[in-house]
């Protein structure tokens, strides 16, 4: 080895993941949920788009968000999708939002030790009709949440969620009780904010904003009939009921 | 060498000790960083130089609307992109030292000095300072525009971009430059090359400033156009009154009262 | 039928010419030698019931199990190939706690049913070269019993992989006489005790022996207590109420 070429060991790695940006979050009320996620998807300083959903409806009472590395993401709801057209054809229903976060758990365990690079927020309306929100990490760790932030803007988004939605670090006032649930309108205001605020102060979050909101079956659309742009995706308004409100956020 | 005295420039004696931090995982602290998308356009009359006004630690946005276009002289601006204390020092450093030549020279700086200065400094420490330079000025041969690179070399273009924003910067002049523009061409070509930046590149955002440059004149050019304005939050985030916790309460008087008793009478003062 | 036998009563896998698949056919025979046993769904839950063949006063009567749990909220009587049924008892069983694992809940009870359906039906298959997994249907019938969300059901099952929801099924040797018996019955607003005795009644109808409680096993699944089998004192009471 007169050039020293083969004179250390060299060691060459592949690396399958990316980290694609963007935030997501999700808000359980009394009997409706909110799921949100910008749309900006990014790989360091580039965009690649600016609109690449990050909120999906699975069910009439399920929204699923997924955020980390898009083709992990995308191929993940694609086969939770898949899982629960299954589900229906074996077992004649919709997969219950209990049924469906423990399958996402034993989905995302199956990989453990090549993981979706994806962390995933579920929400929807549980079987009782409460509003029901669902985090993982990656491997399938899970857990029932009244809020949750992740993905790149979760450590500004989620200390805001702690203060407003469960009050911490606020003394509350003799003679004043706190709610466990705030209505619509509040939590879609929160939502909107949390976002507005995460593009100010993050890079990788901005272009747009898609809010769904499950409303439990028999529940009014009070709290939402006010709101520009509200556009129903479930065609009967007699069971759970799902809607979209789309808003811009701001693109540099 | 452990000693109480400090010789000028930078000091070193803490990177065998960081080097070593480093290798037992600690990792060294983010400094700011420019993201940055900064331009320089020579027209007709001069050098129109541009930036916008994003400043980032990793991915948070540390300042909305910093300045990147520093000062060297009168005649002379320097657009910095890299670590943002780097590109401030180094063009305070430049402008002091350029100031002290045209005193002692008695004659108006040029912009090669104002090069020449920042390129030496940067190649004397190999790179270490992390500071992408777009110099740009007028002076008594004409108009100039430079690239100084972190490591000292120098490019001289009637067209030039810098930062992480400079792919998206210089694809709008490379579409649109033109010899002998108008002062009004070149602002418009140098807003639309920092937009650009603003938009298609995270590293940078916000404002667009601009500088024009001329033989007779400098025109700084603030907050040229502001693209992205905050908007009205949905919702009020007063705390109500009584909000805040606290442990203890010990309220303290700050009045004091005394008597006071003379101890003699009815003395007028001796005034005399 | 035993008359039309023919070369095509040997495959478990091929038609005969009239379209029918012997083996099958002689599978559901098998059953009918079984011992009887009777199933009724009520409102408030579903009643299994089963004959004991005690042939020898030596024999632990115990230790005759032709009623089985296959998960809290599901049990199973069956009737036929005792010994064929532990395989598709094992199959229902991994098959509900495998749909607990993976969902968080309980499987319905058609969906398990199925399960074990799809499991009857996969005599003589085999992969490429390799040996089949099952030589023959199964020789036993089962009643599967269960409550879900869509409250208390039974089910019967055929070595043909044939489910069919029943109000109330008998199987087994005494199953005509039992079936015409029920049908006359039972009714829409029965209770879970009168279904306890209408079980009873038929087995002791159709039953050789006289009905004690050493020769009949009574199971019962209901959607606050599950699955359980009556113990040997509810059991007597039952007897001596009827």
């Amino acid at each position: 080895m007169p050039d020293g070429s083969f004179a250390h060991p060299q060691q060459r790695q592949f690396n399958p993941y990316s980290e694609n940006g963007g935030t997501i979050l999700a808000i359980a009320g009394a009997d409706f949920s909110v799921i949100a996620g910008d749309t900006r998807q990014s790989e360091g300083y580039s965009i690649q788009t600016r609109y690449a959903p990050k909120v999906f409806r699975l069910t009439d009472r399920a929204v699923l968000a997924v955020n980390g590395f898009a083709a992990d993401g995308n191929v993940f709801v694609k086969k939770v999708k898949q899982r629960l057209e299954w589900y229906r054809h074996a077992h004649a229903k919709d997969m219950p939002l209990r049924a469906i976060a423990r399958m996402i758990q034993t989905m995302l365990y199956a990989q453990r030790f090549f993981p979706y690079y994806v962390y995933n927020i579920l929400g929807g309306i549980e079987e009782d009709g409460s509003g029901a929100v669902y985090s993982f990490d990656p491997v399938g760790s899970y857990e029932r949440e009244a809020c949750r932030a992740a993905g790149a803007a979760q450590s500004l988004v989620q200390p805001f969620l702690d203060n407003q939605i469960y009050f911490k670090n606020q003394q509350s006032l003799p003679g004043q009780s706190r709610p466990l649930h705030l209505p619509l309108p509040e939590v879609l205001s929160i939502v909107i904010d949390s976002f507005t605020s995460a593009t100010e102060r993050h890079i990788e979050v901005g272009d747009g904003l898609e809010m769904y909101v499950v409303l439990a079956k028999g529940r009014s659309i009070q709290g939402l009939e006010s709101f520009r742009g509200v556009q129903e995706l479930t065609p009967n308004p007699d069971g759970d009921r799902v809607f979209v409100i789309r808003r811009e956020l701001k693109k540099d | 060498m452990n000693s109480v005295y400090k010789g000028p420039g930078f000091d070193f004696s803490n990177t065998n000790r960081n080097a070593f931090l480093e290798t037992r995982g600690l990792p060294l602290p983010k400094a700011t960083s420019t993201g940055t998308t900064i331009v320089g356009c020579l027209f007709k009359d001069g050098i129109v130089l541009g930036a916008d006004t994003r400043a980032t630690t990793g991915p948070i946005v540390a300042d909305k609307n910093c300045e990147k276009i520093h000062y060297i002289a009168d005649n002379i601006r320097c657009c910095g992109a890299g670590t943002a204390a780097d590109t401030e020092f180094s063009t305070a450093l430049i402008a002091s030292n350029i100031e002290m030549h045209a005193l002692s020279t008695g004659r108006k700086p040029k912009v090669v000095t104002a090069m020449t200065m920042l390129k030496q400094m940067l190649f004397r420490n190999q790179g270490q300072i992390g500071a992408a330079l777009v110099l740009g000025g007028v002076d008594a041969s004409g108009p100039h525009l430079f690239t100084i690179h972190p490591h000292g070399s120098t490019d001289k273009l009637p067209y030039v971009t810098m930062g992480s924003g400079s792919l998206a910067a210089m694809a709008v002049f490379e579409s649109s430059w033109k010899p002998n523009m108008s002062r009004k061409e070149a602002l418009d070509l140098v807003t639309a090359a920092i937009s650009a930046g603003i938009f298609n590149d995270l590293g940078s955002g916000s404002n667009v400033d601009a500088c024009v440059i001329t033989a007779t004149h400098t025109e700084m050019l603030r907050n040229f156009v502001k693209p992205n304005e905050r908007v009205q939050k949905e919702k009020s985030y007063r705390f109500a009154r009584g909000t805040t916790a606290w442990k203890k309460e010990d309220i303290r008087n700050l009045i004091i009262s005394e008597v006071v008793v003379p101890t003699r009478e009815g003395e007028e003062m001796d005034t005399s | 039928m035993f008359l039309t036998r023919s070369e095509y009563d040997r495959g478990v896998n091929t038609f005969s010419p009239e379209g029918r698949l012997f083996q099958v056919e002689y599978a559901i025979e098998a059953i009918k030698l079984g011992s009887t046993t009777v199933g009724v769904c009520t409102q408030e839950g579903v009643v299994l019931a089963v004959e004991k063949r005690v042939q020898s006063p030596l024999l632990e009567s115990s230790s005759i199990e032709k009623i089985m749990e296959i998960d809290r909220h599901l049990g199973c009587a069956m009737s036929g190939l005792i010994a064929d049924a532990r395989t598709m008892i094992d199959h229902a069983r991994v098959t509900s706690q495998n749909h607990a694992f993976t969902y968080d809940e309980k499987i319905k009870v058609e969906s398990a049913t199925q399960a074990v359906c799809d499991l009857a039906l996969r005599f003589g298959e085999s992969v490429h070269d390799e040996e089949a997994m099952m030589s023959r249907p199964f020789g036993v019938a089962l009643l599967i019993a269960g409550v879900d969300e869509n409250g208390p059901q039974l089910y019967h099952t055929d070595p043909s992989g044939t489910f069919v929801r029943y109000e109330a099924k008998a199987v087994g040797s005494g199953s005509e006489a039992a079936q015409s018996e029920l049908q006359d019955k039972w009714h829409k607003q029965m209770t879970l005790k009168e279904a306890h005795v209408l079980t009873l009644r038929v087995l002791k109808q159709v039953m050789e022996e006289k009905l004690d409680y050493h020769n009949v096993q009574l199971a019962q699944v209901t959607s606050d207590k599950g699955f359980e089998i009556l113990d040997e004192v509810r059991l007597k009471a039952l007897i001596e109420d009827m």
